[in-house]
């Protein structure tokens, strides 16, 4: 079993503190989804995980030696290279080619855009990027697997299909995920817990687990509902 | 798996984001309208004048240029001068690509490397020019120039490019543990065509220039610069304007041509942005 837990993580930026003693704990094969308001740190906390910035002090357990894969705020795809190339570009470091090239294929599939393999990012719309950035997180066979306000820069109908992508997808391999949103709607859709962070400098406010059983979620569950209004109490109780 | 897909082309144009203006047909048009215009307020202003010696007229200057265009010495001064500028070209945009991008990848390097480059960037070219005619013979003086004065253009470019590599691609290509050579090729290289378009085309341009100035300061045996420096002393100013108006020829067609790949380069780097 890995230790996937950071401790006491703080983070500055100049004079600027942006996480507080942070400490979390993700279960291992499960989605945690990390909200709190728009500049209070989720972003930076990802870029601790996954080793693209080293916090000021404290540890964050087994995420040292974990691999990672990332679907970003932005679609990140190469825009010279077609959805497919993009792809195996991401998957380039396999050593292992032909099982490489079948997850590319197999996931390209399961997403719905085998058509659009050999399509450039300019001739996708801007939730068909997403997409396809979605799928080469999932397509890079990781540890875990980081998702940042992914889902946030699309309309509702692609979110909802994004969504119901993601559940599909991480249904086939189920990683231990870190969904950073600051929709709670979209958070409580997908995850097993919500960490509740607060406004700068983020410190956890608290740790949900949601019980509810994914089979029966949908986006519109009423089952949801309860939990998303304990949240939203806390949420402006903090501000 | 088999592939019954065509694979298509990237896209070619999106003309809100490229600046095409018009058709070839019309600037061609354009163009010669402009010469046109040029010819004759040149043949007016040298009727004024009435001396050739001072400023031949258009008719009198296409008369020299055919005549000389019979001639053997004038075929080998055109493939003696555009020999000296493609070998500069080629050792220029080379060198300027490696250590353009080598400075943009290691700032060791770029420091190390950045007096020297503006050394050469400030100096004069008729000084350049003046102080390798002491080092190199007469043929080899307006390549060496030719190279050092485009070189500083290229490894700029290249660096300015290298540097301004879109740093969340690099990014992701990190969480993704993409290897270094594939980084190199796949995301580095495609990242900076567009400057290496632009500085082809510059270090052509400069090429050109530096070449027949150097031939006319070194005087090689077979050169443009040779040719309108022979016609400068035997007081041939019909002749100096023909040698001049074929290097201006040839250094056109050389960028036109150039051109036209820079511009595929430039356009589709446009449309992925």
């Amino acid at each position: 079993m890995h230790d996937f837990t950071l401790h006491n993580i703080s983070k500055s930026f100049g004079n600027l503190e942006v996480l507080h003693s942070v400490s979390a704990s993700f279960p291992e094969a499960s989605v945690t989804a990390v909200l709190g308001p728009s500049g209070a740190g989720k972003t930076t906390l990802l870029n601790i995980v996954s080793g693209l910035l080293t916090p000021d002090t404290g540890t964050i357990g087994d995420f040292a030696s974990a691999t990672f894969s990332y679907a970003f705020q932005e679609p990140r795809l190469l825009p010279w290279l077609d959805v497919e190339e993009n792809l195996r570009f991401a998957l380039s470091s396999l050593h292992d080619k032909p099982k490489a090239e079948t997850r590319a294929q197999m996931f390209l599939k399961e997403a719905g855009l085998e058509e659009f393999r050999y399509s450039f990012p300019a001739q996708l719309s801007g939730g068909m990027r997403q997409k396809a950035s979605l799928v080469r997180a999932f397509a890079f066979p990781s540890d875990v697997l980081l998702l940042d306000e992914a889902l946030s820069a699309v309309d509702i109908k692609v979110r909802i299909e994004l969504l119901d992508l993601f559940a599909r997808l991480w249904q086939e391999e189920k990683r231990t995920t870190i969904f950073v949103s600051h929709d709670l709607h979209d958070a409580l859709y997908i995850a097993d817990q919500v960490i509740l962070l607060s406004a700068r400098p983020a410190t956890v406010m608290d740790s949900i687990t949601i019980e509810i059983p994914r089979e029966l979620r949908s986006y519109d569950a009423d089952q949801l509902k309860d939990v998303e209004r304990r949240l939203y109490r806390e949420i402006l109780a903090s501000s | 798996m088999k592939c019954t897909t065509r694979k298509p082309r990237p896209p070619k144009r999106l003309s809100a984001d490229v600046n095409v203006g018009h058709g070839f047909a019309k600037r061609m048009v354009y163009g010669l309208l402009g010469v046109l215009v040029a010819c004759g307020v040149w043949q007016l202003v040298s009727t004024r004048i009435g001396v050739s010696l001072v400023l031949p007229g258009p008719g009198e200057v296409a008369h020299a240029f055919v005549m000389l265009m019979w001639k053997l010495a004038f075929w080998e001064a055109v493939w003696g001068t555009f020999r000296r500028v493609l070998i500069a070209f080629v050792i220029s945009l080379a060198l300027g690509f490696c250590t353009g991008m080598i400075a943009g990848l290691n700032a060791p390097f770029r420091d190390m490397i950045a007096p020297f480059v503006t050394i050469i960037r400030a100096t004069p070219v008729m000084a350049l020019i003046l102080i390798l005619m002491f080092w190199f013979p007469a043929g080899h003086v307006p390549v060496v120039s030719a190279m050092l004065m485009a070189y500083p253009v290229v490894h700029t470019s290249l660096y300015q490019g290298t540097i301004g590599t879109d740093k969340n691609l690099l990014e992701m290509a990190h969480i993704f543990k993409v290897p270094k050579p594939v980084v190199f090729f796949r995301l580095r290289l495609p990242a900076v065509r567009g400057h290496l378009a632009s500085a082809a085309k510059n270090c052509l341009g400069l090429c050109w220039k530096v070449i027949v100035a150097g031939e006319v300061l070194s005087q090689p045996r077979f050169g443009l610069g040779t040719g309108l420096q022979s016609a400068r002393l035997s007081l041939d100013t019909a002749g100096v304007f023909a040698w001049a108006i074929t290097s201006i020829a040839l250094c056109g067609i050389s960028e036109f041509l150039l051109g036209l790949l820079a511009r595929k380069l430039q356009e589709e780097e446009a449309i992925n942005a």
